[in-house]
């Protein structure tokens, strides 16, 4: 998502995981880990002059 | 995949979709494999004052996966988009922020959900309004919006790249985006992206 945001133009891309989340069951949580699954919170402008 | 096999797949999660967040909204109490409603708003940090003022049906159907408003920086008189608007909680949020003299805008997948929000949001006293339509093609004029907000919506699209150019296209120049979403670090398995009930989570 980050580069996808670049790539589109967005400049001041900035992005955080969200503390805390996770998945209710387990099992589900435990495939999201393997898969690196986590949730962020993702800022960006576009440049005044688009 | 071939792009027939994949409008396929698209159309069948379409349906998935509104399915999932359908049963969210008409039966709050059930146990998803998300957490969702005000123990979930509040895991993210909603204030708790958002969530008393709001209708009990926004707050128990909320299913995002983060706060979108802690780095909106939403100010009096702003237009908002919210993508993927579902029962309306963000929305109501944003209205809180951008006041009578601003615009909250939703667009979601379902209409039914457009219907809720609007219901939601007038119960509140405030204005929103509410348009179906997709994220890939999202049904708005250039230059609508100072701010675009989403929270969980964006991971259920195939076709991301065309998701974030959609942003980009209504934002007004010098606008901004707050957006909470899933990201996974591995490319998932074609098992997963051909499953429509789990890409849908």
């Amino acid at each position: 998502m980050f580069a996808l945001l670049e790539e589109a133009g967005f400049k001041r891309v900035k992005s955080a995981v969200v503390p805390g989340f996770r998945f209710r069951q387990q099992s589900t949580q435990n495939s999201a880990e393997a898969f690196g699954v986590k949730a962020v919170m993702m800022t960006a402008e576009k440049p005044p002059e688009a | 995949m071939k792009a027939d096999d994949q409008a396929s797949l698209e159309a069948v999660l379409k349906d998935e979709i509104i399915r999932m967040y359908e049963e969210v909204a008409e039966n709050p109490e059930a146990e998803f494999h998300f957490f969702h409603g005000r123990d979930a708003a509040e895991l993210f940090g909603y204030d708790a004052a958002w969530l008393d003022e709001a209708p009990a049906g926004a707050v128990a159907s909320f299913a995002g996966v983060g706060n979108p408003h802690e780095r909106a920086n939403l100010q009096a008189g702003e237009t908002v988009l919210d993508l993927g608007s579902g029962a309306g909680l963000d929305a109501i949020v944003a209205s809180r922020f951008v006041g009578p003299a601003g615009r909250v805008i939703g667009v979601d997948l379902n209409p039914s959900m457009c219907l809720k929000a609007r219901a939601h949001a007038a119960a509140t006293g405030t204005t929103m309004e509410c348009h179906e339509g997709r994220m890939e093609e999202i049904p708005l004029p250039d230059a609508t919006a100072d701010v675009v907000i989403s929270n969980g919506v964006i991971n259920l699209s195939f076709r991301k790249r065309q998701v974030v150019e959609e942003m980009f296209r209504v934002l007004k120049p010098g606008g901004r985006i707050s957006i909470t979403d899933i990201v996974s670090a591995k490319q998932l398995s074609q098992s997963i992206v051909n499953d429509p009930k789990l890409w849908a989570a």
